[in-house]
């Protein structure tokens, strides 16, 4: 069945939408506990935690260039409908097509590059909260108004300007953690029922 | 022959049916007004019709049970900011505040996303990108995406009872429910997927001819002048 073709199939395109669906669907899972003020900044940490499983699965499905990038663009748009605003896609393109690009220098096989790929591509989480941090005046003053005053207080105090290189790491990290523990499902799980 | 096409499922579902385009549009201006945009002046106006808007909707769409559930939820978050909120002070006070806060943006565009998938079948969503010009590189994976939407609900329900059934839940073990939900409902996906992509191959994507399609979809008055309500909206968006 595996062809050989460099272009992406029909079926390559389906695997990339199913799989793009449950990401999303577990990663909005994690979101949820972002609503807890406290938690955003904890966001990074749990959402790629949460959703290495998928992706582990995913990857070993990958086998040509341009597929991650699909996701993470296609992960962006979903975003921009339910409202998250543009940085999301560009986020989503731009570590997209970065993760894939560390996969093609794995050429898919090697398991280092899936553990760094995960971590870069986790980084497109970083477009939800790159607003607080590069327009935050703003952000911020849209959020008195609807949310209250002690909400923004309490965000503001938990994240100060040099928060943002630092959830930056934080937020590899947890793709690397998700990654390993994808992983250890993998082996676990889905290895021996012949999936993945 | 006029007759049964007219009668096809697809087509008598809404009052007024509205092209997906509109749908979408609409879904995007809904959701990144209420969740992104300002508050005061001429907003205050603005956003409790972006409110309402995803709740007309579903009435248009004969969908009467989600439009009835969603108008008492709403009603309960207006009544709690209106009664309880102003009695509460400090912590509870802030915990309500921004749980209210969130889920009166929040809720808004859900339901009008909602609204766009149980109400657009992927048919009239591929005709509407196609007629879009959007590559088919992503079109293919994002009408998957929404046509996965419903099912990995309904797996991941089956899967929630089997689990009850067996006393794992979430308090008496978190961890092991992470394992022991995620790790079926992606196996099931997965299976899914497969049986997906040969249905659909067989039914010719991917081939390299031009498809065709049956649904009609086109631009009404009714969408002219959805389109036309939104205008004010971005306007005032862009302005507050």
């Amino acid at each position: 069945m595996e062809t050989k073709s460099k272009k992406l199939q029909a079926k390559d395109l389906i695997n990339v939408g199913i799989f793009t669906a449950i990401y999303f669907v577990i990663f909005f899972a994690g979101m949820m506990l972002g609503y807890i003020p406290i938690f955003i900044p904890l966001l990074g940490l749990v959402c790629p935690i949460l959703c290495g499983i998928p992706f582990m699965l995913y990857l070993t499905k990958v086998k040509k260039f341009g597929m991650v990038s699909l996701t993470g663009i296609i992960l962006g748009l979903l975003n921009l409908i339910m409202g998250s605003g543009i940085l999301v896609l560009v986020a989503g393109i731009i570590f997209g097509i970065a993760s894939d690009l560390i996969l093609r220098a794995g050429k898919y096989q090697s398991w280092k590059c899936t553990f760094l790929a995960n971590g870069v591509f986790s980084l497109w989480i970083m477009g939800y909260v790159s607003r607080m941090f590069l327009t935050r005046t703003e952000f911020f003053a849209s959020l008195v108004s609807s949310y209250g005053q002690e909400y923004v207080d309490t965000l503001m105090s938990y994240t100060p300007n040099w928060m943002f290189p630092v959830l930056f790491v934080v937020t590899f990290i947890g793709g690397i953690l998700g990654a390993l523990l994808g992983k250890a499902v993998l082996k676990k799980h889905f290895e021996k029922a012949g999936i993945a | 022959m006029d007759a049964a096409v007219t009668t096809l499922k697809f087509e008598s579902k809404a009052v007024i049916p509205t092209d997906p385009r509109t749908k979408l549009f609409l879904t995007v201006t809904v959701s990144t007004i209420m969740i992104t945009g300002g508050t005061g002046g001429f907003m205050n106006f603005v956003r409790p019709c972006l409110m309402a808007c995803p709740i007309i909707f579903l009435l248009l769409s004969r969908k009467w049970v989600a439009a009835a559930r969603f108008a008492v939820t709403y009603a309960i978050l207006f009544a709690l900011e209106l009664t309880v909120l102003p009695l509460l002070t400090g912590t509870w006070n802030f915990i309500l505040g921004a749980a209210v806060g969130i889920y009166t943006h929040m809720l808004p565009g859900f339901i009008m996303g909602y609204y766009l998938v149980s109400t657009t079948t992927v048919s009239e969503f591929v005709a509407a990108m196609e007629r879009m010009h959007v590559p088919e590189k992503i079109v293919i994976p994002v009408s998957v995406v929404f046509r996965f939407f419903p099912t990995v609900k309904e797996e991941y329900a089956a899967i929630r009872d089997a689990m009850k059934m067996r006393g794992i839940t979430t308090l008496r073990s978190p961890m092991k429910m992470l394992e022991y939900r995620v790790v079926p409902l992606m196996m099931s996906i997965a299976k899914i997927g497969e049986e997906l992509s040969a249905a659909a191959l067989t039914r010719g994507l991917g081939a390299p001819q031009k498809r065709t399609n049956i649904c009609k979809i086109g631009f009404g008055p009714l969408d002219v002048f959805f389109f036309l309500l939104a205008i004010p909206c971005w306007v005032g968006f862009f302005i507050c």
